[in-house]
């Protein structure tokens, strides 16, 4: 059966809807274009405060003679960056800023296909950014669990932020699931049924591919999460065993016993590890766009791409237990999930092969997202090497709770996706605004990010193989553990950490100042193929394209094609428009 | 078109887009309020899903404690079984066009939900009264937990059925909208009747 013949559907699809008020169209908006940059705003509003946590504690470790904070503080502040940068910034950003922007575009719809929800959807975002903020200012601060929230200690006395803190974290993150959703129903649907016609699944961008994989991801991943934040919150409140086992504080018997902390670390993971994924796919997915555009070809082995992010989506369920290797596991399940921890390496590195060999004698444009774009390469591939040691439970031991855990994890998952964003944020900134973003203050940002992170980060992987215990406030003075290069060490990463946050307000600046004073795009000005550069205005309107929406005539990745007077066709160019070389009488045949 | 189908096409060959081009743009025929509540209830499952798994891995644990089973609970199964019925009736009326015994099966369900969601409060006050708090053993916890959570769950179907209610009384009725949402209404309550059966047999089994 083809999937071309589709009877008809039951009901009329809905109307595109138009704002009545400047509340409706400025700030209640339900075209998704402005909610993908409420979200985007929001969530680096969110993770600026994230970031400013880092530059604190990379200060206190490397000079803890200044105690610029305290202890608690120190990890109610780890405990709030990591959160932040995880789940309010990263995820919120591919998702709800550029799956907002990028799936109604891309696929060739109006808009999303349920608006109301998707605004709603931003506003419970905000709500839950806003819960978690809120914790800074109560009585005991946010929590200082760490950003796993393990129990028993997350909700024990001595716990920073245990008083309220940790009951707000827990609420944020459900207000944030019940948000996301809400907009998770809408990217799916309006990926699989609101796409224009002649787009087949296998035509869409992979941009989408990642963005749709991640979502499904989030969709069946979060309700982990929610799952185990109701369960804590009822053993907080309510005084349950769920999770806390007998127990005795401060010489005192508590009511808790009998619960199991390791089922949490169970049900986390459960959603922790996909959401890896959740962040990695749409990173995969634009980073391989962005690469095709820059490097004027089209993508190696699409086919085995869109494979491998399918492919990375489903194994990401059941690898979720190698991050606790350490938990006393039974030996066989550590063997289990070091296996399948192995396996999901290969359809990753299947599409790192493919980003290289799609840059093998391409026309290589080192615009600023193509700078981006080979720096993640090499990020991504450090961070996914380090990634293969910790998959394997003998070596995983030594090495858990030492810097090369936080260096990996911060290469792969932190430095990776980022550079893919800002990558990202400079290719699709002349479509957002109308104006190119300043070429000279973007260089600047990506090498000092680029060359930054690395000497933030290549550092720790060197202290973590020295034994450096990942967490502590302070290292103390013996020798023995904390070697004096180690310490110099430390100062030389708080150095480049600080250099890193600067250039990141570089980046900021760039963002508002082009916006006035860039310079103004021409169509299209990466000559890309993809359909949302081809709408009738830049930035596109309200409905995104004019009267009749575009009909696609070939897949996303129609660049250099042999007999083309131009080196890209856009998709929705049918082969008789498409203007041809001389000498040829059509695409791919010459005259003979 | 199965997925291995889908992910094996060559969108770059000009054999397939030919097939391609004619293609509609739609995975599915189905219209996008039966999509959503689809791929709504597989979330809601596997929600239900892992607070089960969370159950069973509690239960391995020593001080777990076996619930009593309240009579009640089986009158309310009963109850819920049959606003699932009725919904059922109400989408039959609804297709043979056929408004007030529509409308009537409509109230007769809403009804019955509520009497559900008051029996299952009053299965808990029963439980407090023999001193079975919610943290007195995670087993009770459970209970209420989960409870409570199928009732939130009917709350917001409650809230789609005022919708059809109203819906019902307007003039408009017979067309192809109401049909559909007194259908996905069905289809959420045979959900949730699913879910809480399941739940139940849990809850007995164990």
């Amino acid at each position: 059966m083809s999937e071309s013949i589709i009877p008809e559907s039951e009901l009329e699809e809905v109307e595109l809807y138009h704002p009545k008020s400047w509340w409706t169209e400025k700030v209640f908006s339900q075209d998704a274009k402005l909610i993908a940059i409420q979200y985007g705003l929001t969530a680096f509003a969110i993770g600026f405060v994230a970031l400013v946590l880092s530059w604190f504690m990379r200060i206190q470790i490397a000079f803890p003679e200044l105690a610029i904070i305290s202890e608690g503080t120190y990890y109610q502040f780890i405990t709030m960056h990591g959160m932040i940068m995880v789940v309010y910034l990263l995820t919120a950003l591919f998702l709800g800023a550029f799956g907002n922007y990028m799936i109604p575009l891309m696929v060739g719809a109006r808009d999303m296909v349920f608006p109301y929800l998707n605004m709603v959807s931003y506003w419970t975002y905000l709500i839950a950014v806003l819960v978690l903020f809120v914790s800074f200012f109560t009585p005991g601060g946010p929590t200082g669990a760490g950003w796993t929230l393990y129990p028993p200690q997350a909700i024990l006395g001595g716990t920073p932020g245990q008083e309220t803190g940790i009951v707000l974290m827990l609420v944020s993150l459900c207000i944030f699931i019940v948000g996301f959703t809400m907009g998770g129903l809408n990217y799916v649907i309006t990926i699989l049924q609101a796409r224009t016609r002649g787009m087949t699944l296998m035509r869409m961008p992979l941009t989408i591919w990642g963005i749709f994989t991640a979502t499904v991801l989030a969709l069946f991943a979060f309700p982990a999460l929610f799952v185990s934040a109701v369960m804590m919150l009822f053993d907080k409140l309510l005084m349950t065993s769920f999770f806390m086992p007998a127990l005795v504080e401060f010489g005192e018997n508590l009511t808790y016993g009998g619960g199991s902390p390791i089922l949490f670390q169970h049900l986390f993971w459960f959603f922790g590890h996909p959401e890896v994924y959740i962040v990695a796919l749409p990173a995969f997915g634009i980073v391989s766009d962005l690469i095709s555009i820059h490097a004027r070809k089209n993508i190696f082995g699409f086919r085995m791409m869109v494979w491998a992010i399918v492919g990375i989506g489903a194994l990401s369920f059941i690898v979720w237990a190698h991050h606790m290797y350490v938990s006393g596991m039974n030996p066989y399940f550590g063997f289990f999930f070091a296996t399948t921890t192995l396996i999901i390496a290969v359809p990753t590195a299947l599409k790192v092969y493919n980003w290289i060999l799609t840059l093998w004698k391409g026309n290589i444009h080192l615009t600023i997202p193509m700078l981006f774009c080979l720096g993640f390469i090499v990020t991504f591939l450090n961070g996914g090497l380090t990634g293969l040691f910790l998959g394997n439970v003998i070596v995983d031991v030594p090495l858990y709770d030492t810097y090369f855990v936080v260096a990996h994890f911060h290469m792969v998952m932190g430095i990776a996706p980022v550079l893919v964003i800002l990558g990202a944020i400079y290719h699709w900134y002349p479509l957002v605004t109308g104006k190119m973003m300043h070429d000279g203050m973007g260089r600047f940002h990506f090498w000092i990010t680029f060359i930054g992170s690395y000497l933030i980060y290549f550092p720790m992987h060197y202290l973590g193989f020295i034994g450096v215990p990942r967490r502590y406030y302070e290292m103390g003075q013996t020798e023995a553990l904390y070697t004096s290069s180690a310490a110099d060490l430390n100062v030389f990463i708080t150095v480049a950490a600080l250099a890193v946050g600067f250039a990141q307000l570089v980046f900021v600046f760039n963002v508002f100042w082009s916006a006035k004073n860039g310079k103004i795009a021409e169509k299209n000005p990466w000559k890309a193929t993809s359909l949302e550069w081809q709408t009738p205005e830049q930035p596109p309107i309200h409905g995104n394209f004019g009267k009749e929406l575009p009909v696609v005539y070939r897949w996303a990745y129609d660049y250099s094609v042999p007999g083309a007077q131009d080196d890209f066709i856009p998709q929705d160019v049918p082969n008789e428009k498409v203007k041809l070389e001389d000498g040829y009488t059509e695409l791919g045949v010459e005259k003979t | 078109m199965s997925i291995f189908s889908t992910l094996s096409q060559k969108p770059w060959t000009s054999d397939q887009a030919k097939i391609d081009d004619k293609h509609s743009g739609k995975s599915s025929s189905m219209p996008l309020p039966r999509v959503a509540l689809y791929v709504l209830m597989a979330v809601i499952g596997v929600l239900f899903t892992l607070f089960s798994v969370a159950y069973i891995g509690r239960m391995a644990y020593g001080d777990w404690r076996i619930l009593p089973e309240p009579p009640l609970l089986w009158i309310n199964t009963g109850i819920i079984l049959m606003s699932s019925f009725a919904f059922h009736k109400a989408n039959i009326s609804s297709r043979e066009k056929n408004n007030k015994k529509t409308r009537e099966y409509l109230f007769l369900a809403g009804a019955l939900t509520l009497g559900f969601i008051t029996g299952q409060l009053f299965v808990w006050r029963e439980l407090v009264s023999f001193g079975y708090f919610v943290s007195t053993n995670p087993s009770y916890a459970f209970f209420y937990l989960l409870t409570a959570l199928h009732i939130l769950h009917l709350f917001g179907g409650l809230i789609a059925w005022l919708f059809v209610v109203f819906k019902s009384f307007e003039q408009e009725d017979e067309t192809s909208n109401f049909l559909l949402s007194v259908n996905l209404c069905a289809i959420y309550w045979h959900f949730l009747l699913i879910v809480w059966l399941a739940l139940f047999a849990m809850l007995l089994l164990t």
